[in-house]
């Protein structure tokens, strides 16, 4: 919605046609004599080496799967093996000409990506930098492992590739002695030292990611470029294509300014290996024909879209030479269709019942192992029996990393029973960090000199005057300003953060809590994305694992379902399936809305506090917004941070003092008591707060009751000391949220305070939710949100009854049994 | 949809009432407006009509139950309807027969335990206890902890927790004010301070007269050593007493007299609505009759005709013109007396004793005076035939001879009525516009106000009256 680029009417009615270029499909025809001049014979050597390694990593696994033991070693692996025997060439070929600085992101097929990502690296880095980082990770507890077992005593190179091999099958074998400790696991391998990024046993689940990690590195102005390996079955996936569209978006070239304008440092590498599981891609399950003509209709440049044959490794190398030129000249990003073919199933279970065995034999008689050999011997580069050595070589090399990695001695698992909270430690990293990089922050102004902060230094920083009257909403220091404050401040702080979502720029957020901010801050800062809720915050996990802050915004609560797998399977899980390697300084804000009707106004504050991993917050205060929300950008975790669209416009009522203007932290996972009373505990969480009030004044005047009234604040983590303590005072307790009433988290919350404060409870906690509807029209909400009336009710039918008392809705046991039996 | 039909509340200080008649049994079809049943609070009478059409599914209570208001009564619906949830007796126990005296205690006791009875929980302000023996007595933990901490036995506590749940407040309240009795136990229990019996048997467990009458059964020290023993008594009881050197007081052992006199008395009190009315009467006539009499009564060879010989005299003859006072209420019925046996309360060392005339209609005043003399000399000695002491359908006690001028005598159940004589004092009177004195002599008449109302029994008394100011008529007829 910039108001600098004008949409001009006569040229979007303009007739015309869309031309497009040709789509280079396996334009590499170089013969080994033609590429002498480019690789010694070394590297020639290396590269089939690489590919041997690959090949018999895979092997060894697959034997291990499929008849329990490998050269002698007898082992049982329960645990996934989604083998690349037969795409060798194309991962190695890729690799070749990348370094440390160059990230790659993966899938569930990536043991071939990691250990040639991984052996480039080693190539390129000298020994001191190498024996550093084995020395440095996890204290030396891999390099323990593997030191003093080379043929060549004293060859860092020959170390560091032991190290690699056996850290990433000990971490296929759930060791602690794993590069994530076991916990990632095959699917998951990664290695950040040398550039390995995680791989994603979702079907696409990097190609969001990438697009935050070359985020990264172009708003950070770091090296390297990056690389997302999806298969071919994932541009099925919705967020893969979400993630093509924020990586294209054109402000990148037209609107971003000075050096940062320009496209990402990004390709979207397909491994096309034909087949989506059992569904081939090509003729079948997809109708591209071809993968790159896909890239053609993204944006002008087409994505440089090329298909290249991934069953020649040099081919891929010569791609990857041509495209890395393209992404340093800020012309990315990039679509690769690499085409490769994999010999084995799916997984081991595969039985390939959806393709012929003729099929298999014809790539076997391509297969790269076979065929780059030959062309070698037929160049002279080398001789059969140096192959055959190569080959020896490897197999060695191999049975000991396999024999190391199976051995329960040096590569223990894990140990629950003594360390039982090892795993529980890793969920959050509760670290507090300023600022992510040391670096002057880019802003447009002072702080001081942006309109907003200068319109809200006119407000009351506390909502009653001093006659205890409500001062009028324009001139009341409001919950969107107390976010504002927050999050301006950390733009000042913090250099790496970044803040984007649908309409944060210019228009200020849908809810205006932005307002003032596109003022303070340049594009790449704070800019608007495509309406792509599951990339905006896929991308943010990238942003974040590579180092960066970021807040990520999808407007309404209800887009959560939008982000589903980013939310839930990527932002929640990588801190710990790193086992800590990785944080994930993420803030999600979404919005709980009302009068917009079923899609638009539901609290699922409940469906993220059910995945282990995020931390969830739900201000209602302005006091507490800004302190939350200084916590949350304080932190190294994600927080989900809710915000009710009902309370954007209240004032501060209960902290004395009214909101400071300073910075002050609200600790994450503390209740904060609202309200003193004695004779019933009423927990809200948002925006019921003030429904509860309401409730209090009613239990007060008319039934002589005092209520204690308690605002959650925090879901997860959530701290019940205040909350007992209240309870072993009152003995009675409601509690309420805007959330459905099944399956509430204040469900799990009233279970938790019968299970330890049972003895003290005069009567069961009550959960007063929504109803378990469908949200009607603004002009029935009543009768869906709760109301304080409910609260009233739900004492009185299942507490205490009232004296006098008539109860407007029905809380009822029989109704209660109604409903579930009717499932509303 | 089956809709209950609820015992209204009709007053605020009315907790149950007594269902008198049914004019619909179960399954009767009824229209709105059909009278249902009749009810009766301890001041009137009410009708119960039916507010909507149907056919009456159950009736929960049966006549001469005494229900607690906004319960339950009966459920008016289509045939077939599932009305369980309405059954204030909670869930459905399996069928009853209205002899069966646990099933009659079952009804007697209410739980709101099953009442989905939103219509019924809307207004109500407390719930009742289900504490029959051996059921789960529902209450919260904090109560349950709060009750033991205090030491305080929860079972008296009356509910009023959501769906019979004893609170917090509950046990609260009992510490306040302690156990919970029926209005008519607790008086007597305020008398006997030992022996409040750990469990009751009547609504929400409120204690009731048979509760008590059992405890009195054993012996009172026992009785108040037990008490003291036992953990579980209500804390008033277990009150300390300052030590003294000085005893302050001796405990006498009750003869069996006392003990019968005291169960007598109390189960009176305790069990009947009694109300005295005070009359008194120009005793001219009989002051003269006795006069001549005593006069004469050698030369006739009468007896020493007493004034309570005259009176006893009268009321024999006055009494079968009111059948309800020459009655035994018996609980669910009543036997009106075709003749008159008439109980003469005799003070004698041992305590109070009540030897019959038996006939006394039928015998002239000379046998009933010489029959008087014997009795009580009979009581006196103690020689006095057993059955003699309880075959009455009326009686008469007199403390006139000791300057009573009015009192309200206990009625000896199962009789209805019990006269009291008094002494005579000189009363004014306006005649033709002059004042003139005359012996006045007072009755006083208690009787059972649910065997009998209020004017029928002035009315017994004014023709009392009568004859006594015109004996002679009466020796006449």
């Amino acid at each position: 919605m910039p108001k600098s680029l004008f949409i001009d009417p006569n040229g979007i009615r303009k007739s015309g046609y869309i031309t497009f270029k040709d789509i280079p499909v396996n334009q590499y025809n170089k013969t080994i004599e033609e590429e002498k001049s480019n690789y010694s014979k070394e590297d020639f050597l290396r590269i089939f080496r690489d590919m041997a390694i690959i090949r018999e990593f895979e092997t060894m696994i697959n034997a291990i799967k499929t008849t329990g033991q490998y050269n002698g070693i007898e082992y049982n692996h329960p645990g996934p093996a989604h083998l690349s025997i037969g795409q060798e060439a194309a991962v190695v070929g890729q690799a070749y000409l990348l370094d440390e600085n160059d990230f790659i992101f993966g899938s569930h097929r990536s043991h071939g990506e990691v250990i040639s990502k991984g052996l480039s690296a080693i190539e390129k880095m000298s020994d001191e930098r190498l024996l550093d980082i084995m020395k440095n990770f996890e204290g030396g507890k891999i390099l323990k492992v593997v030191e003093g077992k080379q043929k060549n005593n004293g060859n860092v190179k020959e170390l560091a590739i032991d190290f690699l091999l056996y850290g990433f099958l000990a971490e296929n074998f759930a060791r602690e002695t794993g590069v994530n400790r076991g916990l990632g696991g095959s699917m998951h391998m990664f290695f950040t030292p040398f550039g390995i990024y995680p791989n994603n046993a979702i079907v696409g689940g990097s190609a969001d990611i990438g697009v935050g990690a070359a985020l990264y590195k172009k708003i950070n102005k770091k090296k390297g470029i990056v690389i997302v390996n999806i298969g071919d079955g994932a541009l099925g996936c919705g967020p893969v294509w979400e993630a093509i569209c924020l990586a294209t978006m054109g402000q990148y070239k037209k609107l971003w300014e000075g050096e940062y304008r320009g496209g990402l440092p990004l390709i979207f590498n397909f491994y096309n290996n034909q087949y989506g599981m059992g569904g081939q891609t090509s003729g079948e399950t997809m109708g591209f024909d071809m993968l790159a003509r896909v890239g053609a209709g993204v944006n002008p440049e087409q994505m440089h879209a090329e298909r290249i044959d991934g069953y020649n490794p040099l081919a891929v190398i010569d791609a990857i030479r041509r495209k890395k030129k393209i992404l340093e000249e800020k012309n990315g990003p990039v679509l690769l269709d690499t085409i490769t073919y994999r010999f084995t199933g799916h997984s081991p279970s595969d039985a390939s019942s959806y393709r012929t065995k003729e099929e298999i034999d014809a790539w076997m008689e391509h297969d790269s192992l076979v065929t780059y050999r030959r062309q070698l011997v037929e160049a002279k580069v080398a001789t059969d029996d140096e192959f055959d050595a190569i080959l020896a070589d490897v197999k060695e090399l191999i049975t000991k990393i396999c024999r190391l990695a199976t051995d329960d001695t040096v590569s223990p698992r894990m140990d629950l029973v003594k360390d039982p909270d090892a795993i529980g430690r890793l969920m959050f990293s509760n670290q507090k960090i300023e600022k992510m990089d040391d670096r002057e922050c880019e802003v447009l102004m002072p702080k001081e000199e942006n309109p907003r902060v200068q319109q809200i230094k006119k407000k009351a920083r506390f909502g009653l005057d001093e006659n205890g009257k409500p001062v009028p909403k324009n001139r009341v220091y409001q919950l969107r300003d107390a976010i504002f404050e927050a999050i301006i401040d950390k733009f000042y702080t913090d250099p790496t953060l970044i803040a984007y979502g649908e309409e944060n720029r210019d228009w200020g957020g849908a809810f205006a809590v932005y307002r003032g901010l596109t003022e303070a801050l340049p594009y790449h800062r704070l800019f608007n994305t495509s309406i792509s809720e599951g990339a905006i915050v896929g991308s943010a996990v990238g942003y974040a694992l590579c180092g960066g802050r970021v807040i990520a915004e999808i407007m309404y609560c209800d887009f959560i379902g939008r982000a589903g797998d980013e939310i839930f399977n990527q932002l929640s899980k990588w801190q710990a399936m790193s086992a800590g390697i990785l944080k994930m300084p993420v803030v999600v804000r979404v919005s709980v809305g009302s009068k917009y009707g079923a899609q638009h106004s539901q609290d699922w504050s409940s469906l993220v506090t059910h995945i282990p991993g995020l931390k969830v917050v739900f201000p209602a205060t302005p006091y507490d917004a800004k302190g939350l929300m200084n916590s949350a950008l304080a932190g190294t975790d994600p927080v989900i941070f809710f915000e009710s669209q009902r309370i954007y416009d209240v004032g501060e009522l209960f902290h004395k003092g009214g909101v400071p203007e300073g910075y002050y932290e609200v600790p994450i996972g503390e209740p904060d008591i609202k309200k003193e009373g004695k004779d019933i505990t009423i927990l809200t969480v948002g925006a019921t707060l003030y429904r509860a009030l309401e409730a209090a004044k009613i239990l007060e005047e008319k039934y002589g009751l005092s209520a204690e009234i308690i605002d959650a604040r925090s879901l997860v983590p959530f701290n019940y000391e205040k909350v007992l303590e209240s309870v072993k005072k009152t003995g009675k307790i409601v509690l309420a949220s805007d959330a459905c009433e099944r399956g509430s988290f204040l469900k799990e919350v009233a279970q938790t305070i019968t299970e330890t404060a049972f003895d003290y409870l005069d009567a069961p906690p009550v959960v007063v939710g929504s109803r378990n509807w469908i949200t009607p029209a603004h002009e029935l909400e009543t009768f869906f949100f709760p109301q304080p009336e409910w609260i009233i009710d739900a004492i009185h039918e299942k507490i205490m009854p009232l004296k006098g008392h008539v109860p407007v809705s029905n809380f009822t046991v029989n109704e209660q049994l109604r409903r579930n039996k009717m499932g509303v | 949809m089956a809709v209950p039909v609820i015992m209204p509340k009709q007053g605020q200080s009315v907790e149950s009432c007594i269902i008198t008649k049914w004019h619909k049994k179960k399954g009767d079809r009824v229209k709105a407006g059909d009278l249902l049943f009749t009810y009766e609070t301890d001041k009137a009478t009410f009708d119960e009509e039916a507010k909507v059409d149907g056919v009456i599914l159950e009736i929960f209570f049966e006549e001469d139950e005494d229900v607690p208001v906004l319960t339950n009564v009966c459920v008016i619906g289509e045939e077939g309807e599932d009305y369980s949830e309405f059954d204030p007796r909670g869930p459905q126990k399996p069928t009853q027969s209205a002899e069966d005296t646990t099933s009659k205690e079952a009804q007697e006791t209410i739980s709101v335990e099953s009442s989905s009875g939103i219509n019924l929980n809307k207004t109500q302000e407390s719930a009742v206890q289900d504490i029959q023996p051996g059921e789960r007595i529902k209450i919260s933990p904090r109560a349950r902890n709060y009750a033991e901490k205090i030491g305080i036995d929860y079972r008296y506590a009356t509910s009023t927790g959501p769906h019979g749940r004893i609170i917090e407040r509950d046990i609260i309240a009992l510490q306040e004010k302690g156990p919970v009795f029926t209005f008519a136990a607790k008086d007597v229990a305020m008398e006997y301070q030992t022996g409040i019996p750990t469990e009751g048997t009547g609504l929400g467990g409120r204690i009731r007269i048979e509760d008590l009458k059992k405890e009195a059964e054993v012996p009172v020290t026992q009785q108040s050593a037990e008490a003291a023993s036992s953990v579980a008594a209500p804390v008033h009881t277990a009150a300390k007493l300052p030590e003294e050197h000085e005893p302050e007081y001796v405990e006498v052992k009750l003869t069996n007299i006392r003990k019968v006199i005291a169960k007598s008395m109390h189960q009176s009190l305790a069990n009947s609505a009694q109300l005295t009315l005070h009359t008194t009467f120009d005793a001219t006539e009989i002051l003269n009759f006795r006069k001549k009499i005593k006069e004469n009564k050698d030369k006739l060879g009468l007896q020493n005709i007493t004034i309570n010989d005259i009176i006893l005299y009268a009321v024999s003859r006055t009494l079968l013109n009111h059948k309800y006072l020459n009655a035994h209420f018996l609980d669910d019925k009543i036997k009106l007396f075709n003749v008159v046996h008439l109980g003469v309360a005799v003070d004698t060392e041992r305590g109070l004793m009540v030897p019959t005339i038996m006939y006394a209609n039928k015998k002239s005043l000379n046998e009933i005076s010489a029959e008087v003399k014997a009795l009580v000399s009979e009581c006196q000695k103690g020689t006095i035939n057993p059955d003699l002491l309880k075959s009455g359908t009326f009686t008469v006690t007199n403390l006139g001879m000791l300057d009573i001028e009015s009192f309200t005598p206990v009625i000896n159940p199962p009789q209805t009525g019990i006269l009291g004589v008094n002494n005579v004092v000189q009363r004014v009177r306006e005649v033709n516009g002059q004042y003139e004195y005359y012996p006045a002599m007072g009755l006083s008449l208690t009787f059972d106000h649910r065997a009998i109302d209020g004017a029928p029994a002035a009315r017994f008394l004014k023709e009392l009256k009568e004859n006594l100011e015109n004996f002679t008529l009466l020796l006449t007829k």
